[in-house]
């Protein structure tokens, strides 16, 4: 296990809901560093955690206690607005259900958290066609989402990801609503990410065959990490 | 894509939506200015010099109540007084009218010229006027309404005296607020009626607006204790007094416009909160992408500001263009009445024929509406002439846009604040 150049180093993360009585435990003292240029795939039971860590990484969830830092950035303790231009600057998300905005052609998802930034209209352009370009969707930046297939949104979204050029991408079940040749094409996308563009990608999966895709695994089980 | 662009394309996202809550607004606006336009023109003061100069004089008791014709030797007599004329109420009906829809006094006319110098008549109609005895001289808009013109005979019979008058047209003057009424000689009333020695009221002109208050009050004492007791008052006192008499209209008006801004305030939040509901997930994930609170705020209160302002360009632009310009509004809506019967008929081409029967009637309404405009191209012709102006004034406009965009503020507080609560982690749950 990597200590030194970790890009994400995790201490004794724990996330506790307590609603009235019951108390669930969704992450239970979690320590973990990930390297840069890894693909770390998330394995686990449903329940067991593996969104919550995620969500806390990415800086969208705040842990109950321990610390997370990314790049020597503790994020937990980062305020609001801090923590999203921190998002902003560091983190490609890509969700299950794509969620791309309908309104919004292709091309325009993918510049949206340019609008951000201090870019001119032109480096925009530039950096969305780049970005459309990597995921073989340069043809189609027209198209809205509901003229797309499921996985060319799903790769719209994964260009909207690295637009901005983060150092992590964190994708929550992204094959899961894919046929398998989609799921294929997603995920070679973000195995190059890892492997070509040098970013840390997350990934929470079900499916053994999409973990395989990835540089290491680790499993979750009722908020514990589990050695392998 | 610029911020701008975004914010246009979420506030469209709904086109039907969108139309209905800027047709929403833009009604309760509509209304909202015709209430103002109407509350100011009912209240609007004289503004030409010779109403300043105008008193007038009517019984304590009632406006019905008659006075003596033999006060007007004591008011003539009082200094500072340049012109007295009776002036009374003849309540005449035209042919078989039901209504009596225009009114008489019977006047001395060679007052006229002295006491309403802004009836504007040529100089053979203002002779021919004080010379005959059976003269009568009729506003333009009465005029234009029964295409009256000098020599023209009438009959009018009275519903107070017991007499039927035949009048000859001496004259059409115009140039009054109001350019309505018939005006003919006292002493021809008086000869017809047996000499009874009453009159209406009297309007006097006062010689300088600094004699005013002093001339009233000396009118009000030279009278008080005996058996016709009057009331002098300046002509804006007056038709104040005589509005008050119509009932509270200010507050009439004022309650009713405000009841039309509570209900517009509780629609379009409503509108709006759905609006945002609905997209929750989306502002989740705007969130997640790095858009603070800030930001969201700012997009929700442009949309929510952004359809109330095009409710207002309709409601209150369509008022203004109504009221002043009737035949160019009437040819807008026409063209609307086209633009969605073109829309009904690629929606029939395109067989939406739920969305078609939608359109249909819209463009029905809106050509009605447009012939309607177009045939009663001033607001003296959409009232029957009871209002001769009805101005969109900038200060009217400029309340109507300041109701729209506190009422775009208002609607976005609510989804701002619930926006801004969201954690980014239940804003994805939310299902679509
Ligand atoms: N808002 C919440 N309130 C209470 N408990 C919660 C809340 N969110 C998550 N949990 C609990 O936290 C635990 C971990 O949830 P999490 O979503 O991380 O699981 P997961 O591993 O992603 O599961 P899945 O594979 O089904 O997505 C679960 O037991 C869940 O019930
Ligand atoms: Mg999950």
């Amino acid at each position: 296990m990597p200590t030194n150049g970790a890009i994400v180093q995790i201490r004794n993360l724990s996330k506790i809901y307590a609603q009235g009585e019951i108390q669930v435990t969704a992450l239970d003292n979690v320590s973990l560093d990930i390297g840069a240029c890894e693909f770390l795939t998330l394995m686990g039971p449903s329940g067991s955690g593996k969104s919550t860590l995620l969500h806390i990484i990415a800086g969208i969830d705040r842990p109950t206690s321990g610390e997370c830092r990314v790049q020597n950035i503790d994020v937990t303790r980062l305020n609001e607005s801090r923590l999203a231009d921190w998002r902003n600057q560091n983190v490609g998300f890509v969700f299950q259900t794509f969620n791309l905005i309908p309104v919004l052609t292709a091309f325009e998802n993918v510049e949206l958290p340019l609008l951000l930034t201090q870019l001119s209209r032109k480096e925009r352009r530039q950096q969305v066609e780049t970005a459309l370009d990597l995921v073989g969707l340069a043809d189609r930046a027209r198209h809205l989402p509901r003229q797309l297939s499921g996985g060319q949104e799903q790769r719209v979204a994964i260009a909207r990801a690295l637009v901005t050029d983060p150092t992590l991408v964190v994708a929550d079940e992204p094959t899961g609503n894919l046929d398998s040749h989609s799921a294929q094409e997603v995920l070679g996308v973000l195995k190059s990410l890892s492997s070509d563009a040098g970013k840390t990608v997350i990934m929470v999966t079900h499916d053994p065959k999409a973990a395989a895709f990835g540089t290491r695994t680790i499993h979750l089980e009722k908020g514990e990490l589990i050695k392998d | 894509m610029s911020i701008g662009s975004f914010i246009l394309k979420n506030a469209l996202r709904n086109r039907r939506r969108a139309l209905l809550s800027i047709l929403s607004v833009s009604v309760s606006l509509f209304l909202l200015v015709s209430l103002l336009v109407t509350l100011r023109e009912l209240t609007l003061p004289p503004e030409d010099m010779g109403a300043a100069l105008r008193v007038a004089v009517r019984s304590k008791l009632s406006i019905a109540n008659l006075l003596p014709a033999r006060q007007l030797n004591r008011i003539q007599s009082i200094p500072g007084v340049s012109a007295v004329t009776p002036f009374t109420w003849f309540g005449g009906k035209y042919k078989n009218e039901e209504n009596m829809t225009f009114a008489q006094f019977a006047m001395d006319a060679k007052k006229l010229r002295a006491v309403f110098g802004e009836a504007k008549m040529s100089e053979p109609e203002y002779k021919a006027f004080e010379s005959t005895r059976d003269a009568c001289i009729i506003g333009r808009v009465t005029a234009d309404k029964y295409q009256f013109k000098r020599g023209d005979r009438l009959s009018l019979e009275s519903s107070i005296y017991p007499v039927t008058l035949d009048f000859t047209i001496a004259g059409i003057y115009e140039g009054t607020v109001d350019d309505r009424n018939m005006l003919f000689h006292q002493e021809y009333l008086d000869e017809a009626s047996g000499n009874p020695g009453w009159v209406g009221m009297w309007w006097l002109r006062v010689a300088s607006p600094d004699d005013m208050p002093r001339v009233i009050t000396a009118i009000n004492t030279a009278f008080a204790n005996t058996s016709a007791e009057v009331r002098a008052e300046s002509e804006r006192a007056f038709q104040l007094g005589f509005l008050s008499m119509l009932g509270n209209v200010r507050v009439l008006i004022g309650s009713i416009s405000a009841v039309v801004v509570f209900t517009l305030v509780l629609v379009s939040a409503s509108t709006m909160s759905m609006a945002i509901r609905e997209r929750f997930r989306e502002l989740a994930i705007l969130k997640a992408l790095g858009f603070r609170r800030r930001e969201l705020f700012v997009f929700i209160l442009a949309e929510s500001v952004g359809l109330c302002l095009a409710g207002l360009v309709v409601g209150a632009g369509g008022a203004w263009l109504l009221f002043t310009h009737g035949y160019g509004a009437g040819l807008a809506l026409l063209s609307g009445a086209g633009v969605a019967l073109g829309v009904a008929l690629w929606n029939l081409f395109q067989k939406r024929f739920s969305q078609a029967a939608m359109n249909l009637p819209v463009s029905g309404l809106l050509a009605s509406l447009g012939i309607w405009a177009c045939r009663h191209p001033n607001i003296s012709k959409m009232t029957n002439g009871f209002f001769i102006t009805f101005e969109v004034t900038p200060k009217i406009l400029g309340l109507a846009a300041l109701v729209a965009t506190g009422l775009g503020i208002v609607a976005s507080i609510a989804p701002a604040i619930a926006a801004a609560r969201m954690s980014v982690v239940s804003g994805l749950k939310t299902l679509d």
